[in-house]
């Protein structure tokens, strides 16, 4: 796929560029970049909030706090979009002590998933989720990892139609199962996929992000730093000279600048434990974005390192 | 499943260090001076049970079920649970071993059975397992809030275990290692997933066990 610049800049919707309204009436701070849910052209802001490992504290309230702030900083830059699943442990419940802490954000996006293969207690493991949240409903519910998903995707498209949820997805991570993700893609009404996707990871760019085009769906990047391996990897290494070309002032906004860059992601969902990390993060959904020629230049210079 | 082979250890860690070790922390404040108390007693039977005291030996085997039974109770069901739900599986599986201690102390058994070997092997591990292990924290790096003790946390109640399994000459050894050591692989594999020195400890106790098993065997 070719990205042009200009397509770049129309596959955003930069605050200028597009009606302010509806981010307005949602409190959000300007200047933050959003990208349309294509099912229903709702903005929603590119960097989101991952919660696995970071989240899962178990009742320390110590760390409890953190996260709280983590979601307070998050919310207080624009975020939107917080994303969790049954199989990240005590996550949901650190989530839900948050959102009480902050009296449920209006703009929370939240996003959950299904993790059970008897899909017939796919229904009281999302009221379960939904209890330790403590919201009304879900905005996204996925298929976590297509666990039993023939089973669960028809139970969740009730669900949406029922008025019990907005939109629904399928989720993969690590490169896995893309020809089966390809296919559900491809055959069901499904809102949102979400995949792997950094600046070493790249594997959905041959044919799930086109796919997503195609289809009208959008896409969550997910694993943007490798849980945090990436950064481990090249954070002693030397910055490029020419960072502030792609929009960046330090190695976590360089690799999301990059993930945000493509036209087809919708948004990335960085997970951390800081509140000066989330704000860095969010700071990469504003300003300029790298263009195609930049984003080859990107690539050469971290697989070099 | 060939997706199986695109994991790595790591993809099954799904906590952190700093969380699982304040836990730890969090736990060991709570309770002392427990630790001691389940040291001490450990102590206080397998010193006796190793001079070969008939009497010190017949409790071993129930305290010992004690020590898992809290070790699954308070440690694996009410506390690491709550960070990684496969622990609730865990703790059910401490509960057995800690039955099938007590079935075990319950079925009649011959007077004497440890070889020299064995019993002077087991002396060794009993004693990493409860004075050692706990410094095993500082060798790792970590604060010493960090430690594990016997009967408080599963790996040293498991080398304790074995050390005192040997001690005693338990002849269904069958019965009463394969829990014991599926732990230790577990334990061993998520303190190397999270880059712990401690890692080695778990798998040490196993080796140690084995070879004082084969060695000294009569």
């Amino acid at each position: 796929m070719t990205i042009t610049r200009r397509a770049t800049v129309q596959g955003l919707g930069i605050g200028a560029l597009l009606p302010l309204a509806p981010r307005l009436a949602l409190g959000q701070p300007t200047g933050i970049l959003t990208r349309p849910i294509p099912s229903t052209g709702e903005p929603i802001p590119v960097v989101g909030l991952g919660t696995w490992i970071t989240f899962n504290v178990g009742d320390d309230p110590v760390l409890m706090e953190e996260c709280a702030a983590v979601m307070a900083a998050f919310f207080e830059g624009g975020g939107r979009m917080i994303d969790s699943s049954p199989m990240y442990s005590s996550s949901q419940p650190t989530i839900g002590y948050g959102l009480r802490k902050l009296g449920y954000p209006e703009r929370l996006f939240s996003a959950e998933k299904v993790w059970i293969s008897d899909a017939g207690q796919g229904g009281a493991q999302i009221e379960a989720s939904r209890a330790y949240w403590g919201v009304d409903k879900f905005d996204l519910m996925q298929v976590h990892n297509l666990v039993s998903w023939e089973e669960h995707l028809p139970a969740l498209l009730e669900l949406k139609a029922a008025g019990q949820l907005r939109y629904v997805g399928i989720t993969t991570s690590e490169g896995r199962r893309h020809r089966e993700i390809e296919r559900v893609m491809a055959s069901q009404p499904i809102d949102f996929v979400q995949a792997t996707y950094n600046i070493l990871d790249r594997e959905i760019e041959e044919r799930i992000l086109p796919l997503a085009r195609e289809k009208g769906i959008a896409v969550i990047a997910n694993r943007p730093f490798r849980e945090g391996d990436l950064i481990r990897q090249i954070e002693d290494e030397p910055l490029p000279e020419w960072l502030a070309e792609a929009g960046a002032r330090n190695w976590a906004q360089f690799l999301l600048k990059f993930i945000i860059s493509h036209p087809a992601v919708t948004c990335v969902i960085p997970a951390t434990t800081r509140v000066d990390h989330v704000r860095e993060n969010l700071e990469a959904a504003g300003g300029i974005l790298p263009h195609e020629k930049l984003r080859r230049r990107m690539i050469d210079y971290v697989e070099a390192l | 499943m060939s997706d199986w082979g695109t994991y790595t250890l790591a993809d099954f860690l799904m906590f952190s260090p700093r969380v699982y070790f304040r836990l730890i922390e969090r736990y060991n404040q709570e309770f002392w001076p427990l630790q001691l108390a389940f040291i001490a007693g450990a102590l206080a039977l397998l010193v006796p049970a190793a001079l070969q005291v008939s009497r010190a030996r017949i409790a071993v085997l129930p305290l010992f079920a004690l020590a898992w039974a809290f070790c699954a109770w308070q440690f694996l069901w009410t506390r690491y649970a709550s960070i990684n739900w496969a622990m609730s599986y865990a703790a059910a599986v401490f509960f057995a071993q800690a039955g099938l201690l007590v079935l075990t102390a319950l079925l009649p058994r011959s007077p004497t059975d440890a070889g020299g070997l064995r019993r002077h092997g087991g002396i060794g591990l009993a004693v990493c397992g409860l004075l050692a292990y706990p410094f095993i924290a500082l060798v790792a790096g970590r604060s010493p809030a960090t430690a594990e003790t016997f009967g408080m946390m599963p790996d040293p109640t498991v080398a304790t275990t074995f050390g005192a399994m040997l001690i005693v000459g338990q002849k269904r050894l069958w019965l009463l290692l394969p829990i014991p050591i599926v732990w230790c692989v577990y334990s061993g594999l998520t303190l190397w997933a999270m880059e712990d020195l401690g890692a080695l400890a778990p798998f040490a106790a196993v080796l140690a066990m084995l070879v004082v098993l084969v060695v000294g065997r009569r």
